[in-house]
């Protein structure tokens, strides 16, 4: 019995191909050679060292991997490095302002809104753009809205507490 | 009736010390480390579940760019097998050989420069197999069982003779499916050899277990092996056991002569590092109309790997849930060709208690009595094994405010009697525990000059709260302001830990904490014992007590002195001591040790025209003995909450009948709850302080977790009038 799944690939095997990618990051600019297949999550996390942004599926299903291009979320596992090129990259490590952490930030402490705390850079990432984007106007909003960010230790409840308690206070656009 | 009084400090509701760090980013999990030179691997995993590989096709992926080594059964080292733990032997050792097991077995090990050449380079290792047909059902006749694998099978009275002659019987079969742990965070192994000593970040809930256990591996002492996991991308049991890949990233590392890296796919968190295994249930329930139980004949069978151990003892609960003179319970284990089993948040619990509270649940509408009325009516305050009291057992309480928050009182009893527009509605109940579980634990604390405290152990914080509860304890026994204590763990090289596991670890290294602080105090009043300028000078270390960095005679808080005071005099830079405690022994102190216990309460919604069923709302009573922090407590009770909605009524590890494939291993397929299958969750602890510890807290890992299946099958049955024995629930049942 031969191994089938893996006799199909062997035709589509790639040497490696490189091209210079730009990318701005937090407000910053780096320049790296990248491998083409490297994603914006892996850019991120191996190569620039930016390891707040997690790695939970590599296949877009659990929003660990949350940042936002453009100030709107994106799943950074399933971007290219190379599609961000020329887009503003926000990561959780730069939601932090100079006067400390993004009130979504502290309102996740406030109310216990993580447990582990993994998934938790996703959750605050797709928090903050859910606000932006006019929809935590209820719980059943949010609940919808956070459905694409996985968390399971179970913290849904507080994460809707904290959001909305940001909502309410009219903090929503806080360094947006 | 009482509700757990807070002290000052303990048991108040503070945010999570590392909760900075979590919302910051700045948490580093065993993914997120890296050191010059690393390499990268990646897993080669079998297509067949059952045979042997006649060659294994490696050329192709060695001459790859980037590879730097292809590992497989013919060219890996040998490698020692780790030590058995409470949880069974060792995991078997990787690539010892050319036999597979089951589908997704480790065949081969990419090692490459980068993770891309090391994924595109393991798509080129092919095997040929000699394939067998694999044993995958669980009621196979073939199939090798395993008897009372834990020596747990309880029998007392006559159940045979009981049921016979019983006022009632109920005989029922319950089914629940395989369930997978997925953790969020990918586990992940980075290895980097010095010589022959190894430092390995690893995903783990044991870092001495991985320490012991990657010792006997390479034959080398366990003083030349760290571990080091300060923080855990969850694990709910996955976390519990030296697994092959961390024994295969490390014997990679040794055999390039290079740090070696590996994170695990999010598909091969379904093969490599255990999951809940599936199981049948047999239950014969005999009652007297009048609702005393008078015979439980408890009996499973769960799956089991070809090569591997798992504790499951399903029915082990049934032996003291309720005051019962008549019982048996038996489990069985079958040997498949499946990926290994492992514990799953609430092991064995999770599973027997959806028979055993469904049954009851069944038995209160033949018998026309209120569910909760007959779980008092057979309510136990003692150990029905050994007659002993238990140290704490405040279930009354739970079922009493439970129902009083909850409403039970306006639940009409009769099936399918309440809607709201075109829903269904049901409401539901059932009982939960978890047994109690400790292993040894130690605990280092010292205190500095400057009047900081540092306490330290080589646990984890899996999400649980250790790192703030510890810190909180710590700072109470030492009569220091939180802010001036540290809780450190997750390094090997502290004083060993038990398992963040079985809701045990809060309670064993609360008290190994407790006695290192307390012997810290002691340690400071000998120092003044004979120092005439100590206002302490001759007290006894008994007589003292601690509060504002002071330390004074009880009562008494004008005769005393700072601990900042009695280093300067004494030119001490710090002063250490380390504490230990040990499970105590139930016959010893005359109280049978008591778990957590609680009450469930849940409203469902059931769409009559789709199946579809929606939680509406839970009520979790839970008595957990002391509670350390009222916010992270409450974290446990809703996560378990959130798992035990995912188990009723989501998640589902498929295999394929005929491959042995796990048909849906990703997040995609394999559904767990998301923030819209999730209601608000009410949470309310009550109860005491356990007896049988000097924390007096249970932990509360688990419970949360145990009983929501049956209260959501309980109340679907109060809305629909169908009875649910199968996990999960599918829309096809209810149409």
């Amino acid at each position: 019995m031969r191994d089938v799944a893996s006799e199909r690939d062997v035709d589509s095997r790639s040497t490696v191909n490189e091209r210079v990618v730009t990318l701005d990051v937090n407000g910053r600019t780096y320049t790296l050679r990248l491998d083409t297949r490297v994603t914006l999550l892996d850019a991120l996390r191996d190569r620039l060292g930016l390891v707040g942004t997690k790695k939970g599926c590599d296949q877009g299903a659990c929003g660990a991997c949350t940042v936002h291009l453009d100030g709107r979320r994106v799943l950074s596992c399933l971007t290219l490095a190379a599609q961000a090129e020329g887009r503003e990259i926000t990561t959780i490590e730069g939601l932090t302002g100079a006067d400390g952490p993004h009130p979504v930030q502290r309102a996740f402490m406030e109310h216990d809104g993580f447990q582990c705390g993994f998934c938790t850079p996703g959750q605050i990432m797709s928090a903050v753009a859910l606000m932006a984007e006019g929809r935590a106007g209820s719980d059943e909003e949010i609940r919808e809205y956070m459905s694409g960010n996985i968390c399971r230790c179970g913290a849904y409840p507080n994460i809707v507490a904290a959001i909305r308690a940001v909502a309410s206070g009219g903090g929503h656009d806080a360094h947006l | 009736m009482s509700t757990v009084e807070s002290r000052p400090l303990i048991g108040e509701g503070i945010s999570r010390v590392d909760g900075p760090r979590k919302v910051t980013g700045a948490a580093p999990y065993p993914m997120d480390f890296s050191v010059p030179g690393q390499a990268y691997g990646t897993l080669v995993q079998s297509t067949i579940a059952a045979g042997r590989i006649v060659r294994m096709h490696t050329d192709e992926a060695a001459h790859s760019p980037g590879v730097v080594t292809v590992l497989t059964h013919e060219n890996a080292l040998e490698v020692g097998t780790g030590p058995a733990s409470v949880l069974g032997a060792s995991p078997p050792a990787p690539l010892r050989n050319d036999r597979i097991v089951h589908h997704g077995q480790h065949i081969a090990f990419v090692v490459a420069e980068t993770p891309e050449q090391a994924t595109a380079a393991a798509r080129l290792v092919r095997a040929d197999y000699e394939a067998a047909e694999p044993l995958l059902d669980l009621q196979d006749p073939r199939a090798e069982h395993l008897h009372d694998p834990w020596g747990m099978d309880h029998s007392r009275g006559d159940a045979a003779a009981a049921l016979e002659s019983a006022e009632v019987t109920l005989h029922s079969t319950y089914l629940t499916a395989d369930n997978t742990n997925n953790p969020l965070g990918l586990f992940a192994t980075l290895a980097v050899w010095d010589g022959d000593t190894l430092t390995v970040h690893d995903t783990s809930q044991w870092p001495s277990m991985v320490r012991a256990s990657l010792a006997m591996a390479f034959g080398i002492p366990e003083s030349s092996v760290r571990v080091l996991v300060p923080y855990v991308g969850g694990g709910f049991g996955a976390g519990l056991r030296a697994w092959p890949h961390v024994i295969l990233t490390a014997m990679a590392a040794r055999m390039t002569k290079r740090p070696v890296k590996l994170v695990l796919t999010r598909p091969q968190m379904f093969t490599s590092i255990g999951h809940r295994p599936s199981g049948v249930q047999w239950l014969s329930v005999g009652i007297r109309r009048d609702g005393e139980l008078v015979a439980l004949d408890h009996r499973s069978l769960s799956s089991l790997s070809m090569e591997d151990n798992d504790f499951e003892p399903f029915s082990s609960g049934t032996a003291f849930a309720y005051q019962c003179p008549n019982v048996i319970t038996r489990d069985e284990q079958a040997k498949l060709n499946i990926a290994v089993p492992t514990s799953m948040r609430a092991p064995a619990e999770a599973q027997g208690n959806f028979a055993l509270e469904s049954a009851l649940d069944e038995l209160s509408y033949t018998l026309g009595i209120d569910p909760v009325e007959l779980r008092l009516r057979n309510h136990t305050d003692v150990d029905p094994r050994n007659g002993l009291p238990w140290s704490g057992k405040a279930i009354l309480e739970c079922y009493e405010i439970g129902a009083r928050r909850f409403g039970w009182s306006d639940r009409n009893p009769e099936p399918r009697s309440m809607r709201d527009g075109n829903w269904l509605v049901g409401y539901g109940m059932a009982s939960a525990m978890f047994p109690y579980f400790a292993q040894p634990c130690m605990a280092e604390a010292t205190v500095n000059r400057d009047g900081s405290a540092f306490v330290r152990s080589a646990a984890t914080d899996i999400g649980t709260g250790t790192y703030t509860v510890m810190a909180q304890l710590s700072a109470e026994e030492l009569g220091l302001p939180l802010e001036k204590v540290r809780f450190d763990l997750g390094d090997s090289d502290m004083p060993d830990s038990m398992m963040a596991g079985g809701s045990g670890l809060t309670g064993a290294l609360g008290n190994a904490v407790h006695d290192a602080c307390r012997r810290l105090v002691r340690s400071f009043v000998d120092l003044v014992r004979d120092d005439a300028d100590s206002p302490l000078m001759g007290i006894s270390p008994h007589d003292v007590e601690c509060s504002d960095g002071r330390i004074h005679l009880m009562g008494c808080p004008d005769r005393g002195e700072s601990y900042v005071d009695i280093l300067a005099r004494h030119g001490t830079p710090q002063l250490s001591a380390t504490g230990s405690s040990t499970p105590p022994d139930a016959k010893e102190i005359g109280l049978s040790l008591a778990g957590a216990y609680g009450a469930k309460f849940v409203e469902v919604r059931v769409d009559p025209d789709l199946g579809l069923v929606r939680v509406a709302r839970v009520v979790s009573a839970i008595d957990g003995g002391r509670i350390l922090n009222e916010k992270t407590a409450r974290s446990q009770i809703i996560g378990g909450t959130v798992g035990g909605i995912g188990m009723a009524l989501l998640e589902d590890t498929v295999t394929d009948p005929r491959t042995g494939r796990i048909a849906n291993g990703t997040f995609a397929d394999y559904l767990v709850a998301v923030n819209a299958d999730v209601p608000e969750l009410d949470v309310v602890f009550v109860g005491e302080p356990d007896r049988g510890t000097p924390t007096g807290t249970k932990g509360v890992g688990e419970v949360g977790l145990v009983g929501i299946a049956p209260a959501i099958t309980n109340a679907v049955y109060h809305a629909t009038g169908k009875r649910i024995r199968s996990l999960p629930i599918t829309l096809d049942t209810l149409l």
